[in-house]
């Protein structure tokens, strides 16, 4: 038989459950009683980085989030596939984004990333490179915090060359010398490699593929000197044998069997020759990018990630705090000793962290993300790229003795694809 | 019966050879690329002047959890196994309404089939993705078992009509005069002729399940139903521009044992129905 | 169980539960194709009426036909028809009369059956993207060993030129592909009677006319399903090409053309309208192999 007293505490207990009962029901953000579970998409990275950092900013967080990671293929076309269906179907799954440089615009435009604003930002671009700052930025808002940058550096053989050429046009006049090794590796399979190439070719020549999201530059004097190089280097005898299929892994393969005495590739191919080719890693020298026109200094490629907070994530503060983690100097470091990835912060290039991965060169590897030319900034950077595929590839078909035609072509396709126009 | 003289053997040999060797040549040289260690990979060479089995050493490190490979290839022969299970018996229904029945909507239903195998897949993909995500499909084994029937019952529907149209079906009929029961007539008679095209479908059924890339790499997202296609995408090599050339090969080369079991298992089904029934008497 | 010889009667009470039989049987088989395509394939037809490009999702509009009128203008469009054709006409032939020669080794090699059909069928067993990888790599300049092989210039750039790159493209193709023809084609060889061989040679036919009058004609059906499907595949050829060249030199097929509207553009609209020519097409190919040969699949036979 319940008393007064029993059925009012009874009353009152229910109330309280209710009321923690409600307060858990409204859990989101602001849910005391427990962690916000974060998902990275991120493509993943053989040394371990990714589960690393996600750990240890999960366990900095003192309880307020946890960080899974999601791996995305290995292949970036395949990476940029598996986000945009996701985020195009306006998938609430996806919290943090591992960007690919090169698709910045186009997210940013679709709306499918937040951008950066207040303390967090200043956090996360302090002592950053510019360049690399750009990489993360469109229509002058920030949009990712820069992770890792990645440029490619001239390597060549010392027992063949005593001195690494500056220019293109030295390099190919050397190897078509040399009696042995006497082809120079470069990346030009019809894929995102051959524009690394095209684009850092044409920024060192002196001017850029795009001016603006949606303008065209590409000045003709530097373009077809750009072009020339190409050219002359695909049609002459410093070409490897299967110069219109290579790529990052069989440059490195070709320069570690001994058949090239130059190649352009990212910071990985040190690490590559030492372990595969030792007998070809201990005469590896390493220099800048060579330029095109011996006036202008060299404007090396630029590559590298950058971490996004999805539009559609229902944890984006939290997100953006943990993004700010992930990509701090202690990620960037691990970064950088697990994978050999280069820091996007340039205070950490005196670090010892990064001197151990590049042995000699960390210096270098920080001109040259300092002085390097990145790719377009555009929403319709897929067009862009297959435009100027199309009309460059295969590259001994640009006639070094006229490069006003492919001018001509490459030129056009890249107007129409601005304004996405056209079949690719 | 005629007498198989030495010169038979020698001609069949040398067909065999010949056909073996158009066979298993682009498979030697995987198991021949999945056998050289690194430094060895561009050597040019057949035949590996070293050979290494770290390759095949790491794809089942780690255990069942943690491997790359192990649960992929679980889930790869499951689903390739409940798939054909079911496909060949719904179109063996449907085949056999098809040969021995009339009825309206016949050639509908074959044109259909067609239609839909026709239909490229990349631009099901995307429809298909939503459709499972609100459907809670997403990263099932069911989630891929589905597109995999219906993409493999018109191929199974086809072949089964084209067998079961040859199949003299008043043999049945005879066999029941003679005595059998329905039920022993239909085993005993129709079963065992029209097991080649069973088994074949079987076969063709399983391998398409086997080889998908496509629905695989967009309908999972985890170790729970990736399958072996999809999960050599995530395989990566020293560095994230070192193709991890060694262990993809390692990987195909696990993967076609099953195949071979199942192959070994079902080519002689095709040719074993035929000679257990009494064909013509 | 009733007799059936010939059509059945009029008889509406019979026909009417074969009927219903028939479409009870056929129910599931029905149900599970349509379930999963109906939408999708609904769905890439409307879209290929609109301009919707995803990264720019405020200018959805209507396009009516001008996405059809783009791609059939597009002289990179009628390019990839005949990359395609002659990819398709090409493999499909050396795999009829390939797969024909392996099919009879199959059915008729008087010892080590069981090792020859497992073999044959290995390669449709391979991983189609890696059996791609794996003939490419054996055919760069840099890592393969064919250019090591006499009769071969060591620096011949297999996928330096359109028709050396087709030539690779093709070998992959029909190795692939050619137990497909000869898995479908012995299924046929093994029903055909050997009564009716003993018969012929007891009239002093000859074994070429042993095959082509009685091997060939009854195998029709098992050739023209073989033959049907394998080009219906052939015209949407994409992994091979696409790892092999990434479709450059002129070698980019339709697919790999809608692939790249669709995904790497992500223009939605253009590439549903790809898509949808592409499925005309193949449509355009059955119906003349239906009509045009006579592959009467759905006539059941009366009788004996």
């Amino acid at each position: 038989m319940t008393s007064g007293w029993t059925a009012r505490s009874l009353i009152g207990l229910a109330a309280v459950a209710l009321a923690a009962f409600g307060l858990a029901g409204c859990g989101g953000s602001s849910d005391e009683s427990g962690p916000a579970d974060l998902t990275f998409f991120v493509a993943i990275q053989p040394g371990g980085t990714i589960e690393e950092v996600s750990k240890r900013c999960s366990e900095e967080s003192g309880g307020k989030y946890t960080i899974t990671p999601e791996f995305l293929p290995t292949d970036a076309s395949q990476q940029r596939e598996q986000l945009v269906r996701r985020l195009g179907a306006e998938d609430s799954s996806i919290d943090i984004v591992g960007m690919d440089v090169i698709w910045t615009g186009e997210f940013a435009n679709a709306g499918w990333v937040e951008p950066w604003t207040g303390p967090l930002k200043k956090q996360v671009t302090e002592k950053v490179f510019p360049n690399v700052i750009e990489t993360a930025s469109f229509e002058k808002k920030l949009y990712a915090a820069p992770f890792n940058t990645n440029t490619q550096l001239l390597w060549y053989r010392k027992d063949l060359v005593k001195q690494p050429p500056k220019t293109w046009d030295e390099m190919i006049e050397v190897a078509e010398g040399l009696k042995e090794a006497g082809t120079i590796q470069v990346q030009a399979n019809r894929y995102e490699g051959y524009m690394v190439f095209v684009n850092a070719l044409i920024e060192s020549a002196g001017t850029e593929i795009l001016s603006g999201p949606e303008e065209v530059d590409l000045e003709q004097g530097p373009t077809e000197k750009a072009l020339e190089v190409i050219g002359r280097l695909a049609n002459g005898g410093a070409a490897p044998p299967s110069l219109s299929t290579s790529d990052e892994d069989t440059a490195r393969l070709g320069f570690e069997a001994g058949e090239s005495a130059f190649m352009t590739n990212y910071t990985f191919a040190y690490g590559s020759a030492q372990e595969e080719a030792p007998d070809i890693g201990k005469v590896m020298g390493f220099a800048r990018f060579p330029r095109v026109d011996a006036s202008k200094p060299s404007k090396p490629p630029l590559g590298g990630f950058n971490l996004a907070v999805s539009s559609y994530s229902q944890n984006k503060d939290v997100a953006f705090e943990a993004a700010a983690c992930l990509a701090n100097d202690k990620s960037q470091k691990t970064a950088v000793e697990l994978d050999g990835l280069p820091p996007s912060r340039s205070d950490l290039y005196t670090d010892k962290a990064v001197t151990d991965a590049y042995p000699g060169f960390a210096g270098l590897v920080k001109e040259s993300i300092e002085a390097s030319g990145p790719r377009p900034t555009t929403p319709a950077y897929q067009d862009v790229t297959l435009a100027v595929q199309r009309a460059l590839h295969p590259p001994d078909k640009i006639d070094p003795e006229d490069t006003e035609s492919i001018y001509d072509e490459l030129k056009a396709n890249v107007e129409d694809a601005v304004k996405r126009e056209g079949l690719l | 019966m005629e007498q198989r003289t030495s010169r038979d053997y020698a001609l069949w040999s040398i067909a065999i050879l010949l056909v073996v060797v158009f066979a298993l040549i682009p498979v030697l040289w995987l198991i021949s690329i999945s056998l050289k260690p690194p430094e060895a990979l561009a050597d040019q060479r057949f035949i590996p002047s070293s050979v290494s089995f770290d390759n095949y050493k790491s794809l089942f490190e780690g255990g069942v959890s943690d491997s790359p490979f192990i649960k992929p290839l679980i889930n790869s022969i499951g689903i390739a196994l409940i798939t054909t299970t079911i496909s060949i018996v719904l179109a063996s229904f449907c085949a056999y309404a098809i040969a021995r029945l009339e009825f309206p909507g016949k050639r509908l239903i074959l044109a259909g089939a067609l239609a839909i195998a026709m239909f490229p897949p990349i631009s099901t993909v995307g429809p298909l993705f939503d459709m499972w995500r609100a459907l809670h499909l997403y990263d099932t084994w069911l989630g891929l078992i589905i597109p995999y029937l219906t993409f493999s019952l018109p191929l199974a529907i086809y072949v089964l009509v084209a067998f079961f149209r040859e199949i003299p079906w008043d043999l049945e009929q005879a066999a029941q005069v003679d005595g059998a029961t329905p039920f022993q007539a239909f085993t005993k008679v129709i079963v065992p002729l029209a097991a080649p095209g069973v088994f074949t479908a079987a076969i063709l059924v399983f391998i398409f399940c086997w080889n998908d890339f496509l629905f695989a790499i967009s309908l999972t997202s985890s170790d729970a139903s990736r399958t072996v296609p999809a999960a050599l995408a995530f395989f990566t090599g020293e560095s994230s521009f070192t193709a991890p050339t060694g262990s993809i090969a390692a990987a195909a080369v696990v993967v076609t044992v099953p195949i071979i079991v199942f192959v070994l298992i079902f080519q002689r089904r095709i040719v074993a129905g035929l000679t257990a029934g009494a064909v013509k008497g | 169980m009733e007799a059936k010889t010939g059509a059945p009667g009029k008889n509406s009470s019979r026909t009417r539960s074969e009927r219903k039989l028939a479409w009870m049987l056929c129910a599931p088989a029905v149900v599970a194709m349509l379930l999963v395509t109906a939408y999708p394939i609904a769905y890439a037809v409307v879209l290929s009426l609109q301009n919707v490009d995803l990264r720019f999702p405020d200018e959805n509009s209507f396009a009516g036909l001008s996405n059809y009128t783009t791609v059939l203008t597009s002289s990179l469009w009628w390019t990839d028809i005949f990359n395609t054709v002659f990819l398709m006409v090409t493999t499909v032939a050396i795999e009829l009369v390939l797969g024909m020669a392996i099919a009879l080794v199959m059915h008729r090699a008087i010892f080590g059956r069981g090792v020859v059909r497992t073999s044959v069928l290995i390669p449709y067993g391979i991983i189609t993207v890696v059996a791609a990888f794996a003939w490419q790599f054996a055919f760069a300049p840099e890592t393969g060993f064919v250019n090591n092989l006499p009769l071969i210039s060591d620096n011949m750039d297999w996928f330096g030129g359109r028709f050396s790159s087709f030539a690779v493209i093709i070998m992959a193709e029909v190795w692939k592909t050619t137990p497909f023809m000869a898995l479908l084609l012995l299924a046929g060889l093994v029903t055909i009677d050997d009564q009716l061989y003993e018969a012929a040679r007891v009239d002093g036919a000859t074994a070429w006319q042993r095959f082509t009058r009685i091997t060939l004609p009854l195998m029709k059906p098992a050739i023209l399903v073989a033959l049907l499907f394998r080009t219906l595949d052939a015209f949407r050829v994409f992994d091979t090409i696409f790892i092999m060249t990434r479709g450059a030199l002129d070698t980019e097929s339709v697919s790999i053309l809608g692939y790249n509207q669709l995904i790497s553009r992500l223009n939605l609209g253009l590439g549903s309208a790809v898509s949808v020519l592409i499925f005309l097409c193949v449509f355009l190919i059955a119906f003349v192999f239906v009509r045009g040969f006579g592959a009467k699949l759905d006539e059941g036979r009366p009788g004996g």
